[in-house]
């Protein structure tokens, strides 16, 4: 399960962190329902009014119903925490570290998947759903309502500020946002666009979604395989960056881990070309999402 | 992080895999310890030395001092030759190529195994197997168990992103590796604090100075990122970008818009004020700029809007006393999220500049065409 329903009850890991207390009375004011924390060593301390547990273990003991944890782990830790979350029956992990060790992602992923589990991240910024008034992670700080108000557009992002700069302009094209997703920019990630556009098939508050990609990796591949297979069928509008990164030497991680050309793989003229053949509707220019959104909808 | 061949072969010879006797060497006076006939190779980072004549063999004692001048005047795609490797020559019967590295479409490991090793082996016939990230059980392949598991566990124990064995071979009963592309994970390098390589560019490719000093900014600063990738570029438009995404659609944007940008660099994670200062001076030192453009997203998430802004404010200022000249090029900033308003307020104070502010009104292509035109206008008047 990715796209959470509302009221959902959800953990903080390692909430009592610098980052996870700066977020966590955001989340709170969204009116996300955050009913516990986990911090090893700080069990029975609270935190705006939310009870701390030494494991997840004791949080699902002592609170029903729990489904999904956000993480704020250092990324040395990401894996050790994740393996705990799990093993303690949660199904839905949001990973918010950066700069999380390759072969732990990967483990991470395997580990997920042979249990029935997901994973947002490593790396994620978030995910936003005004009209549920789920907020997990950082994303949109404390203001999320300058750039995500309610709509029915789903925008997937391997960035976290793109998610926000493609929601304002939806925003200012009088568009809204059913969800905003940062799915993270590393070469492994848990749920890559396929994962979540195979969720929003089923989601009746989506009718379009928006994707952002970027030289690296196959995932922005991966969508055209699906639609190929008729898997996706709602419409998708794609934007592809990196395309200056073509005169510059390859081998070069350009900000995020996955953003890297290794042989000839990972080309955006070549991804942007995948997924047009397949039916997506590609952007050429960032002001021109809301415009391809707008025409796509009056179609149907 | 990229090892040289002479550093990855040590690698694989640590996890008990056999390399050829070798020497490295760093000047052709050097003594020689290994006999004739040898192999004698260029320790560059870029591919396709053996086409370019970056590998010699030499039969003679008497052929090393000419081979070695050659080798030391070799430079590969502009990168030159600091050391080369001399080993042993291996006569061998069977070659294969051998690869692991993680693979997006399944995201886990690919192990990619062809039977004849050599040059232009990744076009040829290959057999691809998929590594379980959890038991690291290794495939039934043509090569024995032992050698793949000890390839794997330096892989895992290592934390490598790749390790491409180009070719392994079987001279006699023993088997042994003649090159090594290892490449390891830089996010996993607070766990190896045996990683004491020295710092390195891209294969193929001569750092500038400023590309070399931006690199330093985040060494041993582990808040935020900032220069940490730096590249000049032949344009007159000054980059700060900020966010990984952000500001590869600033760039596309640009040259999009007719724009020239005289450097790549981003920022993230909310660095602390130090860095932006430096990397701010690092991107002005570039001669002949006609506008300075910064650029981010005008909603960000969590970054400090007003310590990254007064930041690079710092650094114009630190760099205008260095040179001793006040800034005229026209700025243009266009940027939001925590904390903005008291920056944008502190930067309307500062009218001793031709500041351009820009908020969420104005799009990222919008902003890319907008200063495309102030650096023209620039370059014309000026």
């Amino acid at each position: 399960m990715l796209l959470l329903p509302k009221n959902v009850k959800i953990i903080g890991q390692g909430i009592t962190g610098s980052e996870g207390s700066r977020a966590l009375p955001w989340i709170l004011s969204y009116g996300t329902q955050v009913v516990a924390g986990v911090t090893p060593g700080k069990g029975g301390q609270k935190l705006n009014n939310i009870p701390i547990f030494d494991s997840i273990i004791d949080a699902t003991n002592n609170i029903n119903d729990i489904e999904g944890v956000v993480q704020f782990v250092p990324p040395q830790f990401a894996k050790k925490a994740t393996i705990e979350a799990i093993d303690s029956g949660i199904k839905f992990i949001l990973i918010g570290a950066e700069k999380v060790p390759t072969q732990d992602a990967a483990y991470i992923y395997r580990y997920a998947k042979d249990n029935g589990a997901s994973i947002v991240g490593p790396n994620s910024v978030g995910i936003i759903n005004p009209k549920r008034k789920l907020k997990l992670g950082l994303i949109g700080g404390g203001k999320p309502e300058k750039m995500f108000i309610p709509g029915d557009i789903a925008v997937i992002s391997k960035s976290g500020s793109v998610a926000a700069e493609i929601s304002l302009l939806l925003k200012n094209a009088g568009l809204g946002v059913s969800w905003a997703i940062g799915i993270g920019g590393d070469r492994i990630i848990g749920s890559d666009f396929g994962d979540f556009l195979l969720e929003i098939e089923k989601d009746d508050s989506t009718k379009a979604s928006v994707i952002f990609g970027e030289l690296g990796g196959t995932y922005e591949e991966r969508v055209a395989l699906l639609i190929k297979e008729k898997k996706i069928k709602k419409p998708v509008v794609a934007y592809v960056a990196g395309e200056f990164t073509m005169s510059l030497p390859s081998d070069v991680q350009f900000g995020h881990a996955g953003a890297i050309i290794e042989g000839n793989r990972g080309l955006p003229q070549i991804k942007r070309e995948i997924l047009k053949e397949a039916g997506v509707i590609v952007a050429d220019n960032l002001d021109d999402i809301p415009s391809l959104i707008k025409d796509i909808l009056s179609k149907k | 992080m990229i090892l040289y061949e002479f550093e990855g072969k040590q690698l694989l010879s640590n996890a008990g895999i056999n390399v050829p006797k070798s020497q490295l060497i760093t000047s052709y006076d050097q003594n020689i310890s290994i006999k004739p006939p040898t192999i004698l190779k260029a320790q560059v980072l870029a591919g396709g030395r053996m086409e370019m004549g970056g590998i010699k063999i030499v039969n003679a004692a008497s052929n090393f001092q000419d081979a070695l001048k050659d080798l030391f005047k070799y430079t590969n795609k502009s990168e030159k030759t600091n050391s080369v490797l001399i080993e042993e020559k291996i006569e061998h019967t069977m070659e294969y190529y051998v690869s692991i590295s993680y693979d997006t479409d399944i995201r886990g490991l690919t192990l990619t195994i062809s039977s004849d090793g050599g040059t232009g082996v990744e076009s040829r016939g290959s057999k691809k197997y998929h590594i379980s990230s959890l038991d690291q059980s290794i495939p039934k392949t043509d090569i024995p168990d032992e050698i793949i598991q000890k390839i794997l566990k330096a892989f895992f124990e290592n934390d490598c992103l790749l390790i491409e064995i180009n070719p392994l071979v079987k001279s006699g009963d023993e088997w042994l590796a003649l090159d090594a592309k290892v490449k390891l994970d830089d996010d996993a390098k607070k766990r190896h604090s045996e990683w004491q390589f020295p710092e390195r560019s891209v294969p193929g490719h001569i750092p500038t100075e400023r590309e070399i000093a931006a690199k330093q900014i985040d060494a041993g600063d582990h808040r935020g990122t900032a220069g940490s990738v730096y590249f000049d570029l032949d344009g007159d438009i000054g980059i700060l970008a900020s966010g990984g995404g952000i500001s590869l659609i600033a760039m596309d944007a640009l040259i999009n818009a007719g724009g020239k940008p005289s450097n790549y660099t981003e920022y993230s994670g909310n660095p602390p004020r130090e860095k932006v200062i430096k990397l701010t001076e690092t991107v002005l030192s570039k001669p002949g700029l006609h506008a300075l453009w910064i650029i981010g997203t005008v909603v960000a998430n969590f970054t400090d809007i007003y310590e990254t802004l007064m930041g690079i404010i710092d650094g114009i200022k630190e760099y205008e006393k260095k040179v001793g000249k006040k800034m005229d090029i026209p700025i243009v900033i266009r940027r939001g999220g925590p904390r903005d308003t008291e920056a944008f307020e502190e930067l309307k104070k500062m009218n001793d500049y031709d500041f351009h502010l820009q908020g969420p009104e104005i799009s990222i292509p919008q902003s890319a065409s907008y200063i495309a035109k102030l650096a023209k206008k620039y370059a014309t008047t000026s």
